[in-house]
């Protein structure tokens, strides 16, 4: 068996570190990961992603279009500018925050009636690929976590729920503790479970989930 | 692990005793992984001012007897490149590994260059890993061969080996202890000069034969054990992507498959082997044909009548990097299979995404950069008015984010340094005055011989010099602007300026990136200056600063808007940029607190004064 995932964001979202702290939850509990990552030009508040395959017979670092599993956007834009490799009623979990680019807001300033782009219509366009949808604020999860920087996390917590998703919950806590700054630990395990609460309560009425266990 | 990581383990397995560098995407993180491990190791490590002095560093230790590495991006082995063919020649003592990173895609770079052609013109052999594993695994044996045919070896990547991770088994760290050798008991000479090169070009040509059989049964050369009358040749990241076409289709147990990974000299004994009796021959790599003509000249020796698929066959492009999809369609289109187009799914996706903005890499909340270019661009429309136009020649650094929408702003942008350097030409062919802009690290990478020919040539233009203290698109690496050298250890500083003044420029001012009103007048004097004036634009870079701040434990205070004052004249927004900015419903400016790096520049140019800072929460 065999799982793909597409990961995309914005950068500065942390998307380096949550592909790095899945891989190594796989590595602790004895699965194959590869992935495919971008670093570099793409990190000044432009567009990230990653490709993340766990399985024996995974060979490329790289999701092949419309075969990825889940499709992850810690971001809402970010989110649709890469459903092409999201399997035809594949699940989607992601961000309900937009950050607006530059280009949008001097094009928003300048036409009158140009208006910015909303969740609503972003999720409008996502249906037509699959019904399997939850939208998380995780920007507000994390300010609950007193660290809005822990937004990735939250994602984290979200993902461990899935049915689907291969990682259970203990390995990436671990890998958690261990890849963040030591004074934010606590933060971070905090915005994971919200993050965890949260699809319970929104992504699980769509999608198989993992039995749910409060802490 | 990544890729990068797995190219530093691999080398400290062989007991790497120096190390140097000029960062570059997608090789920056060896970088970063040797300055961060280097307090815990017995190496020496440099971050040097361009890719041919770390070339020179690590070969002036291999003469010593050590192992030594460098990697650099695609084109700064252009840069590197005089050396390197010369290390072709003079050959080599302690194992000399260079590791290349191409960038099909031209993803963080200006060009999509195959830099697998350095190794048959430099005579210089080349191992290509696909993955993390096989690139530490390759590593340690480079280094092996290095010493045993005495020159150096090159690891060749792509961006998606460099920034694949995987898992890496690994092996012992057996380290000696680092000992200063003595030059008077090596008994050495490594030099090259007409009948001296002559001679040495002979036994370079030998020295290739003998690598070539050599590789023939190398370990990293492999093929599945499938009979079939259809195989593939591949390497690289390519080979990645055709099990995984392989797969898709259907065809795991049906095709042959030759993975390369000594692509020079290639080991033409076991590709003869593999190609006779094949019907079906499938080339599978990105860019130039580089095995495709060495598969045409075996073919022809062995097998003339098989059919080669490749680029000369258009079954693959030459352009741009490949994925499992275009492989897959690639073989499935010279086995006459059925493949439903992935070209479909592409164009649904794209009606979807047609109501989303695009998202260029822009300045980072908070950079210097940004205000600096406010106050030029005042400066340049003063001119402008005045009937003075003006010719911008950017280059490479985060500023060359210039050239992107909604700024949008560059005549011309070529490669390290060069902005100084077709100045110099510019100057004496058109009659508006010319801009030219480097980085700090720009500066002592490529432009300094660039400067010199300006003063000594008399050419008149405006050299505007952004020092932001670190090289900051790679991740902020140390340089000669920073107190600071390889893994963050005290370094000295060499001040611009002072090389400006040195060299007998007149014109040299100082600024502070965010002192946008007073910039612009310093700015027109620049430009109206009759010789060659340099401004240096000074401000560390906003993401080192912000790590710093952290580092110590100080706040990051960020600005808001007072809608009570806002008169929505929009200053902050029209000419600034900010990615921190967007509108509310009642299209009034809005900073986000997140994102932003308390820079102040916006507040500095709102008339209203409505742009303040966040007070400090009890």
């Amino acid at each position: 068996m065999s799982f793909s995932m597409f990961m995309s964001g914005v950068g500065g979202q942390g998307l380096v570190l949550i592909t790095r702290v899945i891989g190594n939850a796989c590595v602790r509990s004895g699965k194959k990961a590869i992935t495919g990552e971008m670093h570099g030009l793409s990190q000044r508040s432009g567009t990230v992603f990653a490709h993340m395959r766990i399985g024996e017979d995974v060979f490329s670092p790289l999701v092949p279009y419309g075969k990825a599993d889940i499709l992850v956007g810690l971001e809402a834009t970010e989110t649709l500018r890469y459903i092409e490799y999201l399997k035809k009623g594949g699940t989607i979990l992601m961000n309900s925050r937009i950050m607006h680019p530059p280009v949008e807001t001097s094009r928003v300033l300048k036409g009158k009636g140009t208006k910015y782009i909303t969740v609503e219509e972003i999720v409008s366009k996502l249906q037509q690929w699959t019904r399997n949808i939850a939208v998380i604020d995780a920007l507000n999860l994390a300010r609950d976590s007193g660290n809005v920087n822990t937004e990735n996390t939250v994602f984290l917590g979200a993902l461990s729920t899935l049915e689907a998703f291969p990682v259970e919950e203990k390995p990436l806590r671990e890998s958690i503790s261990e890849a963040v700054p030591r004074k934010t630990v606590e933060q971070n395990l905090m915005a994971f479970d919200l993050g965890k609460k949260t699809a319970f309560d929104s992504l699980c009425n769509l999608v198989p989930c993992r039995r749910r266990v409060d802490r | 692990m990544l890729c990068n990581e797995a190219i530093v383990r691999g080398a400290l397995e062989a007991d790497v005793k120096v190390v140097a560098f000029y960062p570059g995407a997608p090789t920056s993180e060896v970088l970063d992984t040797f300055s961060d491990a280097l307090d815990s190791f017995d190496y020496h490590m440099e971050i040097a001012t361009n890719e041919k002095v770390a070339l020179e560093v690590c070969a002036g230790a291999s003469f010593a007897g050590f192992r030594s590495l460098t990697a650099m991006k695609s084109v700064g082995a252009n840069v590197a490149s005089d050396t390197l063919y010369v290390l072709g020649y003079t050959g080599v003592r302690g194992g000399l590994v260079v590791v290349i990173a191409d960038d099909p895609h031209a993803h963080s770079s200006q060009s999509e260059q195959d830099g697998r052609f350095f190794a048959p013109s430099a005579y210089i052999p080349m191992l290509e890993p696909s993955s993390p594993q096989e690139a530490k695994d390759m590593v340690k044996q480079a280094f092996k061969i290095s010493e045993s045919h005495r020159v150096p070896v090159i690891i060749r990547t792509v961006t998606r080996v460099n920034h694949q991770s995987g898992v890496v088994q690994l092996e012992d760290m057996t380290r000696k202890e680092f000992k200063i050798a003595k030059w008077t008991e090596l008994n050495e000479e490594f030099t090259t000069l007409g009948e001296v090169a002559r001679r040495k070009k002979l036994k370079m040509l030998e020295r290739t034969e003998r690598l070539s059989e050599e590789f023939d049964s190398s370990e990293f050369n492999s093929m599945n054990g499938v009979d079939s009358e259809v195989g593939v040749i591949t390497s690289s990241i390519s080979y990645l992507y055709t099990l995984e076409a392989l797969k898709i289709l259907g065809l795991q147990a049906k095709a042959k498959v030759l993975k390369l990974g000594t692509t020079y000299p290639l080991p033409r004994k076991l590709m003869s082997d593999f190609v006779r009796g094949l019907k079906k021959v499938i080339v599978i790599e990105e860019l130039s044909p580089y095995l495709e003509k060495e598969v045409y000249a075996v073919a022809k020796e062995t097998n003339p009548s098989v059919s080669v698929f490749g680029k000369k066959s258009k079954t693959f492009s030459e352009a741009f990097e490949y994925n499992p999809d275009i492989v897959a369609k690639g073989i499935a289109s010279a086995l006459n299979m059925n493949y439903p187009d992935y070209g479909v799914i592409l164009e649904e996706a794209k009606k979807l995404k047609s109501i989303i903005p695009d998202r260029y890499p822009t300045f980072c909340a908070g950079c210097p950069h940004r205000a600096t270019f406010v106050a030029l661009n005042q400066a340049l429309r003063t001119e402008a008015a005045k009937g003075k136009k003006h010719y911008f020649a950017n280059d490479i650094g985060c500023y060359s984010m210039w050239i992107f929408p909604p700024i949008s702003r560059s005549d011309s942008s070529l490669c390290m340094g060069a902005s100084v350097g077709v100045a110099n030409g510019l100057s004496r062919t058109i009659e508006e005055r010319v801009v030219a802009v480097v980085g700090d690290s720009t500066f002592y990478h490529a432009s300094i011989p660039a400067i010199i020919n300006a003063v000594h040539n008399d050419n008149k233009f405006t050299l505007i010099v952004l020092d932001n203290s670190v090289t900051a698109m790679t991740g902020q690496q140390s340089n000669p602007s920073t107190e600071f050298t390889a893994g963050w250890k005290q370094g000295k500083k060499v001040p611009i300026e002072n090389v400006c003044k040195a060299i007998g420029i007149e014109f040299v001012e100082i600024i502070d990136s965010y002192e946008v009103k007073n910039n612009v007048e310093v700015f027109r004097r620049a430009l109206e200056f009759d010789g060659l004036s340099v401004v240096i634009s000074r401000r560390e870079c906003a993401l080192y600063g912000d790590r710093n701040k952290r580092r110590r434990g100080e706040p990051i205070t960020p600005f808001h808007i007072d809608k009570n004052i806002c008169r929505k004249a929009y200053s902050c927004l029209n000419t600034f940029y900010c990615p921190a900015y967007d509108l509310d419903e009642d299209r009034q400016p809005r900073i986000s607190e997140e994102m932003c790096d308390g820079c102040s520049v916006c507040a500095k140019l709102c008339p209203y004064f409505s742009i303040k800072r966040v007070e400090a929460k009890a």
